[in-house]
């Protein structure tokens, strides 16, 4: 079974097979053995010997290829959580974080929405419900990368949304005083 | 004193809720609607509802916290910290509802709070304080009449509430041209935050440490300063990072900052726990800041390093008991202590709150490490809070040895579905600068502005390749109980057939464990 996963924005074609009750994992034409032990509902221990991931020192004075070596494993605490905003999952391997999308999609059933970063509209959203403080920009206005556009006052500090390009506004979705919720969109810069 | 109530939510009122059982004491506890479940409410032993989950509301009505404790049957109240810890009508409603406040006198609570008069107080203490304003701009001051009184502070400078606390209603002001604005926001931060916009103005110190004495002072005249805390890791004026001692104190300077601190409590006729908070120039020199008259988040460092519970006796000096305490052992720090406050924040994403549930948590343990926290799995983080989910603490014998151990501890926690500053907390921990103790309080913010929005934890290809996979294996597999994820991966195995029916994969518990081979 082919799984398309994206980690951190880098597609990875992950191939799983099952073999007399074993379980194997191509990864980039590397193959790996996987002993996975589920946690919890979102939790996973694995234990990856092969090619793949971090490889353990043989110890001291082992022969490699040695009868007497036991097959090394690297061990690895994978945990998912979904992510209400983005649509995709938040995989950590121990306590790192990592932004993974499955098969190109966020919600089921919908594909990615716009093109690849750094072309198309920039829309920009409020990434935590808040209060909108203050609208930086007006309709029309050029507004240069890392400019703030928007101020959302949460948890009592006012935080600012920057423009992530140069562009111009286009449209803005909100007024100031306005609640808003994680999600809406709040201006668009063409 | 038999039953506590805590006027408080969160890991602070978990933590006063732990030392009043320890002390045998009845706890009650106050929630807002949004906090029916949270650990506080759980660990109490009677809890009752305040109102809606906004904070004035429900944590800031100081005539519903005063009734249900006298509902309730309690004798005290303990503050905590935020909220009403530092609210002299607070203290004095508690006080004249024939109730204990476990914290210092109304007076000397709006002496300190308003950080004009507190000056003015340090002053006459003979203690050193950083030049600036002596009192309040005048709200209808003209913008040409603060420039002048800017100018003649000189620049840099930094706008302060008057009631300010926690980095909150401050700004730093580089040129006159700033200005106004600044002061705007620093008053619309202010009044949000404590219902009152006055600011004022200080210069502000090049390269200064923020360095800070805790205190204990009983009714009886007796004041026991600690040894210090060195807080210069901040962001946006919040302390993040916290140790002790610090590395630029010497006994003999440990020493002037204790007795400055005391002769400070002296003059508020201060009683319970309360802070000097002073700035440490390159030189050495020293000015007085501001004093907290509260309970201070990072308190467990000074715990750590000393072995004396500050919540016990906050609650021991309440009760009009004598300070027993050797003053030169809590002057003299066993080892060394820091703290980190995870927030529900996403680093990567400018430090932006990440409100949400918490999907899982595990927080780390062992040996040296303390987590003070009041979430749990299942726990929503609500916007209308700070985001300060939990505080870790680590102590060591020595600093190196509490960073390291630190770093373990960060590298155990694990929290789902909320984003938290323990990455950058990884990347903070291993900063060189940190790492030999040269930092002042802009020296985070002069930092993160050279990044550039990298992200503070860049994982290598390897460990993005088990991502992969366990994300891969976690989609073919259906989720054992339900949840977010349960949907959708039945929805794609059932597309792509292929897998269905594995063992062990319906029943969700171990699947695929790959025999034993030897």
């Amino acid at each position: 079974m082919l799984v398309e996963v994206d980690v951190n924005g880098r597609r990875r074609s992950v191939e799983l097979r099952r073999t007399g009750g074993r379980l194997t994992a191509v990864i980039g034409g590397r193959e790996c053995t996987v002993d996975a032990a589920r946690v919890d509902a979102h939790t996973w221990s694995l234990l990856i010997g092969g090619e793949v991931g971090r490889q353990p020192d043989p110890p001291a004075g082992a022969a490699v290829g040695s009868a007497l070596r036991p097959a090394m494993a690297a061990s690895y605490e994978v945990s998912l959580a979904s992510e209400p905003v983005s649509g995709g999952l938040t995989v950590c391997v121990g306590s790192t974080p990592m932004a993974v999308l499955i098969n190109g999609r966020r919600r089921w059933g919908r594909k990615e929405e716009g093109g690849e970063p750094g072309s198309g509209p920039q829309r920009i959203v409020a990434t935590m419900p808040g209060k909108v403080v203050r609208v930086v920009v007006k309709l029309g206005e050029a507004v240069r990368a890392r400019q703030p556009v928007v101020v959302i006052e949460a948890m009592k500090m006012e935080n600012a949304l920057n423009a992530t390009r140069d562009g111009i506004v286009s449209d803005i979705q909100v007024r100031e005083g306005q609640s808003v919720d994680a999600g809406t969109l709040l201006v668009v810069i063409v | 004193m038999n039953k506590i109530l805590i006027a408080n939510r969160g890991e602070i009122a978990v933590r006063i809720i732990r030392a009043c059982r320890e002390m045998g004491l009845s706890t009650v506890a106050v929630f807002s609607e949004c906090d029916r479940a949270a650990l506080h409410v759980r660990y109490a032993d009677e809890a009752y509802p305040i109102g809606p989950s906004a904070p004035r509301d429900s944590y800031l009505r100081i005539d519903r916290l005063v009734e249900t404790a006298r509902a309730a049957g309690a004798d005290a109240v303990h503050p905590g910290y935020g909220f009403l810890a530092e609210n002299a009508t607070f203290a004095a409603a508690v006080c004249d509802a024939g109730l204990t406040f476990i914290g210092p006198t109304p007076q000397a609570i709006a002496l300190m709070g308003n950080k004009t008069a507190a000056r003015a107080a340090a002053a006459r203490a003979g203690v050193p304080v950083v030049p600036g304003t002596e009192s309040a701009l005048p709200a209808d001051a003209t913008d040409a009449e603060i420039a002048r009184t800017a100018a003649s502070i000189g620049y840099p400078l930094l706008v302060k509430a008057v009631a300010g606390g926690g980095g909150k209603g401050m700004r730093t002001v580089h040129e006159p041209a700033g200005l106004a604005d600044a002061i705007r926001a620093a008053r619309s931060e202010a009044s949000a935050a404590f219902g009152d916009a006055a600011v004022y103005l200080e210069r502000r110190l090049r390269r200064p440490r923020h360095v800070e004495v805790q205190l204990l002072a009983d009714q009886h005249g007796t004041i026991v300063p600690f040894v210090e805390r060195e807080c210069s890791i901040q962001r946006r004026h919040q302390k993040v990072v916290e140790e002790t001692p610090s590395v630029a104190v010497t006994p003999a300077l440990r020493r002037q900052l204790a007795a400055q601190a005391a002769l400070v409590a002296r003059e508020a006729r201060y009683s319970n726990a309360g802070t000097v908070e002073f700035l440490l120039d390159e030189d050495g020199r020293f000015y007085f800041l501001e004093m907290n008259t509260r309970l201070q988040v990072e308190h467990p460092i000074t715990e750590m390093v000393t072995g004396i519970d500050l919540v016990h006796w906050q609650i021991r000096i309440a009760r009009g008991e004598r300070l027993t305490l050797d003053a030169d052992q809590v002057l003299t720090p066993v080892g060394h202590a820091l703290e980190c406050r995870i927030y529900a924040e996403d680093p990567d994403n400018g430090f932006l709150p990440s409100p949400g549930r918490i999907q899982q948590l595990r927080a780390p343990s062992g040996p040296g490490i303390r987590e003070d926290s009041g979430a749990t799995a299942g726990l929503d983080v609500s916007i209308d809070y700070d985001p300060l989910i939990s505080k870790l603490i680590a102590w060591a014998e020595d600093r190196p040895m509490a960073v390291a151990r630190m770093r373990r501890a960060l590298d155990e926690y694990l929290i789902g579905g909320i984003k938290t500053t323990v990455p950058f907390f990884t990347w903070l921990l291993a900063q060189p600068q940190f790492l030999a103790g040269h930092f002042h309080t802009t020296f985070l913010d002069d930092l993160l502005a050279t990044r550039n929005g990298r992200p503070f934890v860049v994982p290598p290809p390897a460990l993005e390749d088990v991502a992969a996979i366990g994300a891969a294996l976690h989609t073919v597999v259906a989720p054992a109980a339900g949840g977010e994820l349960a949907g959708r991966a039945w929805k794609w195995r059932a597309r792509a057939g292929g897998l269905r029916g594995l063992p062990g994969a319906a029943r969700g518990a171990r699947a695929w464990t790959r025999p034993a081979e030897h």
